[in-house]
């Protein structure tokens, strides 16, 4: 099944791992010992090619969405995770950020990994100005649901003008609608969706369909959970019937009881971000939390011959998270921000991108223009989950001030902090 | 003529400037700033206000003097192993290294090549279950199958100990290699001589007792180490322990051991990374915590608090070493 796919090592860098202090040095060392970059026979290659020719006569859409006044001059400053976006074979340009420049004239100043974790990032880049009343230095940063949720309980996001970006408003996944913390759906604008699931060793463990592996003692410190609290409690709540689309404070503990008690038990061998990848290829962890993106594109290319890694989402249900496009309060290029998430969510645009992140594509129609490009990746359900998968996956709830600190102290109390 | 004067009595202090801004700028104002942040009170969202709660320092100790002590226990720990690797190998390379003196001393920095993270990732595959180390010990059933040493306390503190091992090594090397060879043939001469059985019965006594200390810490019962620990102490003890050792080499050495303890105790006492990639739940250091808190709990309040308690407990510690091992010896008594 991923034959055909570019593997290529900064898949791996978008995730957080030791909550910052390390994406580089991991990215660099799994990159060292990894999968070497293969030539993107089919989509990475091609599609810069394909955006060339876009380019030259502006799309349909784009002028479709010029109803209103949008941008088409001045600067887009844009805050990015590394090896989120297309990039040419040498690593010199970004083909979709140059088309979007040739066809807007808006120049973007596009920035590949100013976002490192989401922690980082807010205290770094957006507590200090916000806090004053001061504009970011950012039109445009990529973070996740949960800071996503807490910015916008602090009031630091602009409200997209969806008048500006008829795409969004109709390519938009209907999953990702109105979510808890954005429910007129105008201030977060998926960029790249994820899913937490069971990750696992098949010659080990057998196959694995349930969450109840995760409590039980026949993996006894060879399993591993995620520091992600809204991953490794949302997978608990899922297994006691629960929803965390609105998890109350009771399930809430309910759900940490069971992960407490698993810690103590000593069932859990690691709490782990990015870093349970290497214990389960060096063999001491055969069933881990884990993301989608990470079995298929870091796990299995290296696989022993005695290892077989693969990822299911539990029957139960599994977790669904979404990195998000917003705009800080007051950012000085609102409305060229708003042009390039518009032309983002142009099938065409999004499946370029696509076919090199490998991530959940949360643009409607990409995997039509993705099916005659390469098939093989249209049809993998870890990038494009058929219907059945959609309807078990879910997503934590916005949290308040208060459960958001209650919440993760009592967490990382859990967790041994 | 009186400005020149003048402008030679304050030369020192104008080279002292840069340093001082330095410091004052980049420790001394962040410290105090971090001392302000720990008398806070509020949260994220409504903000935060100076009230001077006090009160948060005696809580954050009665929450949290778990982490601190298991902090100074793995640092110490890692900071008396390093010494033990470090100090035959200085001695070694000091004494012994001859013309390859340069390229050995290379070695030792060489790790630091590489980035700490990637040497502690790199530890996980060494350690891993069935990896280099555990492999052929479980092959031929020294080991039973399911013993680990990752997301163990003994891989966070041989972690530690590896990582900091350069900053104990050369402060040691730069004690020893000043020592003057006659001074030790003086001693010779004196009867201080070899003193080989006492020697072999010295190493056994401090191998064993380490052995012994390591062994209940990580929980290996009191004797499963002793014996390898304190076959290494024989070896080394033989080759290294006389009297001339006991009472020229290692007094001469004492500058080289204070620093090099202290460059390897302090930064190992704030790790957080070992812990993390290497321990457990149950192993976690206050490093983690006050990561934990500042970023995941955004609590800058208590974490501040714990970073100030660190330090004073650091420079307290510091303050009764210094004076246990004597400020004299550090100043002047290896001249």
């Amino acid at each position: 099944m991923t034959e055909g796919r570019p593997q290529l090592p900064v898949d791996i860098t978008r995730r957080r791992f030791l909550q910052g202090t390390a994406l580089a040095g991991t990215a660099a060392f799994l990159a060292a010992c990894g999968t070497p970059p293969q030539t993107g026979g089919g989509s990475a290659s091609s599609s810069a090619a394909a955006s060339e020719s876009a380019g030259a006569g502006a799309s349909a859409s784009a002028s479709a969405s010029a109803g209103a006044t949008p941008a088409s001059s001045g600067t887009l400053r844009f805050a990015n995770w590394i090896g989120y976006i297309d990039v040419t074979e040498d690593g010199s340009s970004f083909p979709t950020i140059e088309k979007f420049q040739t066809e807007t004239g808006i120049k973007v100043e596009y920035s590949d990994g100013a976002v490192d974790a989401n922690e980082t990032f807010f205290t770094s880049d957006l507590q200090a100005p916000l806090q004053a009343g001061q504009p970011t230095e950012w039109d445009l940063a990529v973070l996740t649901d949960w800071m996503v949720a807490r910015l916008v309980r602090l009031k630091w996001l602009e409200t997209i003008d969806t008048s500006l970006t008829p795409n969004f408003v109709a390519n938009l996944a209907d999953n990702l609608k109105a979510r808890s913390f954005d429910p007129d759906t105008n201030l977060a604008a998926p960029w790249q969706s994820g899913m937490t699931g069971i990750g696992f060793d098949k010659n080990k463990t057998g196959d694995q369909t349930s969450l109840d592996v995760f409590f039980d003692t026949k993996f006894k410190g060879k399993l591993t959970y995620l520091s992600e609290m809204r991953d490794t409690v949302g997978l608990a709540a899922i297994r006691q019937g629960n929803k965390p689309e609105e998890l109350t404070q009771e399930q809430f503990d309910a759900a940490l009881a069971d992960v407490q008690k698993a810690v103590k038990d000593g069932i859990v061998r690691q709490v782990t971000g990015n870093s349970y990848v290497e214990d389960m290829a060096g063999g001491g962890v055969v069933l881990a939390m884990a993301w989608s993106g990470d079995v298929l594109t870091l796990l299995v290319p290296d696989q022993k011959p005695d290892q077989d890694f693969q990822w299911e989402l539990p029957k139960e249900g599994g977790m669904l998270w979404t990195d998000n496009m917003v705009i800080p309060k007051g950012a000085t290029n609102k409305a060229q921000a708003e042009r390039w998430i518009d032309f983002y969510y142009e099938p065409q645009n999004a499946a370029t991108i696509e076919a090199y992140v490998n991530y959940v594509c949360p643009v409607k129609g990409a995997k039509e223009v993705m099916l005659e490009s390469d098939a093989d990746l249209a049809n993998n359900p870890l990038i494009f989950p058929p219907d059945d998968w959609t309807s078990r996956l879910h997503i934590f709830r916005g949290t308040t001030a208060d459960e958001d600190k209650s919440w993760s102290e009592a967490f990382t109390k859990a967790m041994g902090l | 003529m009186r400005r020149a004067l003048h402008l030679r009595a304050a030369a020192p202090y104008l080279l002292l400037l840069p340093g001082l801004l330095w410091l004052v700028i980049f420790y001394v104002y962040p410290a105090f700033q971090m001392f302000l942040t720990s008398l806070w009170t509020g949260n994220l969202d409504t903000g935060y206000q100076q009230t001077w709660n006090w009160g948060i320092y005696q809580e954050a100790i009665s929450e949290y003097w778990p982490w601190l002590a298991r902090s100074i226990v793995y640092g110490g720990l890692a900071t008396v192993l390093a010494f033990a690797l470090g100090f035959p190998l200085a001695y070694a390379i000091a004494f012994r290294g001859g013309q390859y003196k340069n390229v050995l001393l290379f070695l030792v920095i060489a790790p630091f090549f590489t980035s700490f993270l990637l040497r502690t990732i790199s530890w996980k595959i060494i350690l891993a279950d069935s990896g280099l180390v555990l492999g052929p010990l479980k092959e031929i059933g020294i080991l039973p199958e399911e013993f680990r040493l990752l997301a163990t306390p003994a891989a966070v503190v041989a972690g530690i100990t590896y990582n900091f091992l350069p900053f104990m090594t050369l402060p040691l090397y730069v004690a020893l290699e000043k020592i003057d060879k006659r001074l030790i043939e003086a001693a010779e001469d004196l009867y201080a001589g070899p003193w080989r059985p006492q020697g072999t019965l010295a190493g056994v006594a401090i191998g064993g007792v380490l052995g012994l200390v390591v062994g209940l810490v990580m929980d290996y019962g009191p004797f499963a180490l002793s014996i390898p620990f304190g076959l290494a102490g024989a070896a080394i003890g033989t080759w290294l322990i006389s009297q001339a050792f006991i009472r020229v080499t290692l007094p001469l050495a004492l500058p080289g051991i204070f620093a090099g303890s202290l460059l390897t105790f302090i930064p190992a006492v704030g790790d957080f990374v070992n812990a993390e990639l290497l321990g457990n739940p149950q192993s976690l250091m206050i490093g983690n915590v006050i990561q934990a808190r500042y970023l995941q709990v955004t609590d800058y309040p208590t974490a501040s608090a714990l970073s100030f308690i660190l330090m004073l407990a650091i420079l307290i510690g510091l303050f009764i070493y210094a004076r246990i091992i004597g400020t004299e010896e550090l100043t002047g008594a290896s001249i």
